[in-house]
């Protein structure tokens, strides 16, 4: 019952890489497991929670809701393309000053969504209000969510 | 796992960095999804698409014929290869005790009764849909009320109803009834708690590995309690426990809803063995809306009786919980709760309740945090507003009016709750001051705004052993912490609770350098794998991790400090009394006299010697640096809190705005205040949900229609208002360390404080307000029925 096969080509977190995917195979799929990139996290692979939020040619996009084949020729970035563990981009150390994540699961989609806003110049508002809006989380009651935000944006953004 | 060094003892009290954030912030965490093994397999379960019935037929011929299948299992050849897994918590004349892992007869839609196992996931998914499978429908119910009417459909035709027990607690009910009747004023509605989904963003998920020539299973899994999952699959396998093996990595939350193992997942090992080859199952998000177990779903007919100058005199309710098709691990569990933590923070003459627990063709119930606490707050604080609104007195004087106050701690209910410690008004009355400063309660044209107060006490910890006997859990209340110093002066802390994202392993290495008197950077904490961890027989549960995990973390590690410095007196040739351990001006953590900076041993030198056993004393008779310690809590320890809310209510949509929140907390001593506030904030969250958003409903015909996030609307950002909080730290009186739990407090109160907040708003309609959720269309109803749109 395998579907068609195609090669596709995608620079993802800086890399150039070739994989066969199944035409029906979603993004977050190929990218969780057929690369391993596995932060990227699915929560109900029907575009609501925001969880498997990457950037697609710099945009960020639910990746449950594209095919991998859609994808053939972007650019992708995921979570793993931001800071180490040794060393936190500024936006996680944000997070993690402020408390702003619990179990993590929501996490990675949350900061790459703020990725795509920060470097399109979102305000503070904006990003509080549209681009949190699109993520679910069920652990920080959002609070110091907004508290990252509102300090990373305070240091980082408006200077 | 490291813990930043910037830090200074003593840790306890400090918002200490957590130690698993790095690894989550980078996409680093191991969640049952992100593991992979070389030649594993994918299962897809399959699941009742009818309420109710019998499979007539299960054919898996074209399913199996495919090349990219592995194997299928059917109902009867699960059946036939599996025991019963046992309920945990029975209630007396319970009528069902036992689930089968899979069977013909079919009582809820998204029952497990087979699994496909396969090459992918897709490839397992495309042959669910090849199986022919045949059902004989029977007539179904799934409310509650209609369970008990006559003629209704029958779960289990041979017991003539679908009761699956009935028990009350407290006062009898004569004495209960006799203090009602000569009350001045009683107030009495029917309140309900809809039906919720936990929810965690991770759904369930596992992976199980047999090894044929050990015959050994191991099982990597989402859960919050990895012994108890062993225990369980050892009985539902036929194997011994100490064939299988459960290890927990990440897990991306739990609210209660992994703290059992399900029949699915047994079908997952039970396809490993079959196949040889790992399996990895993991459900998504449908599933998990349908075949995990739900929380809530109770009636309150209930009473609350006062004299004529607003004394209280007695609390009763009568409640009529749904069991969901088959009672869960917990079973009756929450809504017997319910009765127990009814009367709150106040006097009662008498107090009580009955309860009857029926089945439905509905995915069972079971635990949720707030297990059955969070209904009796809803069903007291209503009432309570009622009864001021009734009797022209305000909601906050009639409250402190009627509070056990600190002077009659500690305090026995007429539940049989032995409250501790604290001051119940001096919560409310803080809460009360800070909001009433600082509420918008002024309307403006449509829209209305008001200002509502909820309080209550929590039992956290569960208590000792003995009192899970006497209720009939299967639960061993202590918990057991193992506390090593290895050669190199590091440290390894284990227990037998786990992690599930609230911060329990930073909060673990705050209590364990305070107590060993170190710096906090050298401290491990490994939680969740059965083959290293102590056993648990009850695991991260009732808000116990913290209080009862960390009062045998406190204890084990002042144990092992005082080995080490046993051994540091006896080579400095000094009484342990004359030594102190200290932090020297380089860092180093160093043994030296008292007063004599000068002489000084390192921890590290210490530690070697004690297992290379060394000149240690002579009156040792073991070796080595290791101290494992049982904690066997005295009783529960119990929280409390007050919350208010204010909020907006647009009489022209029925929508509910909050805009501000205040609680006042004590959960005792905070070892990490930063992470006491989150699970403060988060539990509010959840509540918030229950009062406006969450609920889970069906069809006639018994089908789920909230399946996916479109339905079952959960709260975003911009449903929840910044929360101030406001700390008391009242220690418990017995807990080593003076924790107590505070996992799911938030949870238990907001939601009465949101529907007071309402009724202070629209007092129009605070007659209505006795059934969650608080959607707009429903809110619109009444605001319209009220005759307030013109």
């Amino acid at each position: 019952m395998k579907s068609e096969i195609r090669t596709i080509a995608m620079t993802v977190n800086g890399e150039q890489v070739s994989v066969d995917v199944e035409v029906r195979a979603l993004l977050s799929d190929v990218l969780r497991h057929d690369l391993r990139l596995t932060g990227t996290h699915v929560g109900c692979e029907h575009g609501v929670c925001g969880a498997c939020t990457i950037l697609v040619d710099g945009e960020s996009a639910r990746s449950c809701l594209i095919l991998a084949v859609q994808a053939d020729g972007s650019t992708i970035e995921t979570v793993e393309s931001l800071g180490s563990v040794s060393s936190l981009s500024a936006l996680q150390e944000a997070f993690r000053e402020n408390h702003g994540l619990q179990c993590g699961f929501c996490t990675s989609g949350i900061l790459m969504s703020l990725c795509a806003a920060e470097r399109h110049g979102e305000d503070l508002e904006e990003t509080l209000g549209e681009v949190l809006g699109g993520h679910i989380c069920r652990c920080t009651g959002y609070q110091n969510i907004r508290a990252a935000i509102e300090a990373h944006w305070a240091k980082s953004v408006t200077q | 796992m490291t813990i930043e060094t910037g830090v200074r003892r003593p840790y306890v009290g400090q918002n200490v960095l957590r130690s698993n954030d790095p690894k989550l912030l980078t996409g680093g965490g191991r969640f049952i999804d992100d593991l992979h093994f070389p030649d594993m397999l994918h299962a897809t379960i399959v699941r009742s698409t009818l309420a109710h019935g019998t499979i007539e037929q299960f054919d898996a011929g074209a399913a199996r014929a495919e090349s990219d299948v592995a194997l299928v299992l059917g109902p009867e050849e699960i059946a036939a290869t599996t025991g019963l897994l046992p309920c945990v918590w029975l209630a007396p004349g319970q009528r069902m005790t036992h689930i089968p892992i899979a069977s013909r007869k079919v009582s809820y839609v998204g029952q497990p009764i087979g699994i496909v196992v396969a090459d992918s996931r897709a490839a397992a998914e495309d042959a669910v849909e090849i199986l022919d499978i045949t059902f004989a429908e029977l007539p179904c119910v799934v409310d509650s009320e209609a369970s008990i009417a006559p003629g209704a459909p029958l779960l289990v035709p041979e017991w003539g109803d679908n009761i699956c027990a009935q028990v009350d607690a407290g006062d009898p009910r004569d004495e209960i009834e006799e203090v009602i009747a000569r009350a001045a004023h009683v107030v009495e509605r029917r309140l309900r708690i809809q039906r919720v989904a936990p929810n965690p963003m991770e759904t369930r998920g596992l992976i199980a590995r047999w090894d044929a020539a050990d015959e050994s299973l191991t099982v990597w899994m989402s859960t919050q309690t990895p012994h108890h999952c062993r225990d369980h699959l050892a009985t539902a396998l036929a194997l011994r426990a100490d064939q299988v093996r459960v290890i927990v990595g990440e897990l991306g939350g739990g609210f209660g809803a992994k703290e059992h193992l399900y029949p699915d997942e047994v079908m997952v090992c039970l396809a490993a063995m079959r196949s040889g080859r790992p399996v990895k199952w993991v459900e998504d998000r449908v599933e998990s809306l349908t075949a995990t177990l739900h929380g809530r779903d109770a009636i309150h007919r209930a009473r609350l009786a006062l004299d004529a100058d607003g004394k209280f005199l007695a609390i009763h309710s009568d409640i009529l919980g749904n069991l969901g098709a088959h009672p869960s691990n917990v079973g009756l569990g929450p809504f017997r709760v319910s009765m127990g933590m009814l009367p709150g923070p106040y006097h009662f003459e008498r107090a009580g309740g009955s309860l009857t627990a029926v089945l439905s063709n509905t995915t069972p119930t079971g635990a949720y945090r707030g297990f059955g606490m969070q209904e009796a707050t809803w069903v007291r604080e209503r009432l309570i507003d009622e009864a001021a609104r009734e009797l022209g007195l305000d909601v906050v004087e009639l409250r402190l009016r009627n509070m056990i106050q600190p002077h009659e701690l500690p305090f026995t209910t007429r539940t049989f709750q032995p409250y501790d410690s604290g001051d119940y008004p001096e919560a409310m009355r803080r809460t009360v001051v800070a909001a009433r400063a600082e509420a918008n309660v002024t309307s403006v044209g449509r829209i209305r705004r008001g200002l509502g107060f909820a309080t209550h006490v929590e039992f956290t910890g569960l208590g000792d052993s003995r009192s899970q006997q006497i209720v009939g859990f299967s639960l061993g209340g202590y918990e057991t912490a193992k506390v090593r110093v290895d050669p190199d002066g590091s440290v390894s802390v284990t227990s037998g609770v786990t992690g599930m994202g609230q911060g329990i392993e930073t909060g673990f290495a705050q209590l364990a350098a305070d107590h060993l008197g170190i710096g906090i950077e050298r401290i491990s904490v490994r939680l969740g794998d059965t083959a290293s961890a102590p056993y648990s027989a009850t695991g991260s549960i009732a808000s116990r991790s913290m209080t009862v995990g960390g009062g045998a973390v406190v204890t084990a590690a002042g144990k092992v400090r005082d080995r080490m410095m046993a051994i540091a007196a006896h080579q400095l040739e000094i009484s342990p009394n004359d030594l102190e351990l200290v932090r020297d001006a380089s860092g180093r953590d160093v043994f030296q006299p008292k007063g004599s900076p000068d002489i000084s041993l390192t921890w590290e030198k210490v530690a070697e010697s004690a297992w290379l056993n060394w000149n240690v004393p002579d009156e040792f008779n073991t070796i080595g640096l290791e101290e494992t310690f049982v904690y066997n809590p005295a009783s529960v320890s119990y929280a409390y809190a007050t919350h208010a809310v204010s909020v907006a209510v647009d009489l022209d949509t029925g929508l509910v705005k909050l805009e501000g929140y205040w609680v006042t907390h004590d959960s005792g001593v905070m070892v990490n205040p930063m992470i006491c506030d989150g699970q403060v904030l988060g539990g509010i969250a959840q509540g918030v949900g229950i009062a406006l958003y969450e609920g889970m409903r069906w069809g006639e015909t018994g089908q789920p229609t909230t399946t996916t996030y479109l339905d079952y609307v959960l709260p975003l950002s911009v449903d929840i208002p910044n929360v101030k909080i406001e700390h008391m730290v009242t220690p418990s009186p017995f807990i080593p360390g003076g924790m107590k739990g505070l996992g799911e407090g938030g949870t238990i109160t907001s939601p009465a404080a949101v529907g007071n907040a309402i009724a202070a708003a629209v007092p129009e309609i605070a007659g209505l307000l006795l059934e969650t959720p608080f959607s707009p269309s429903k809110l619109w109803t009444m605001i319209d029925e009220a005759g307030l749109h013109v």
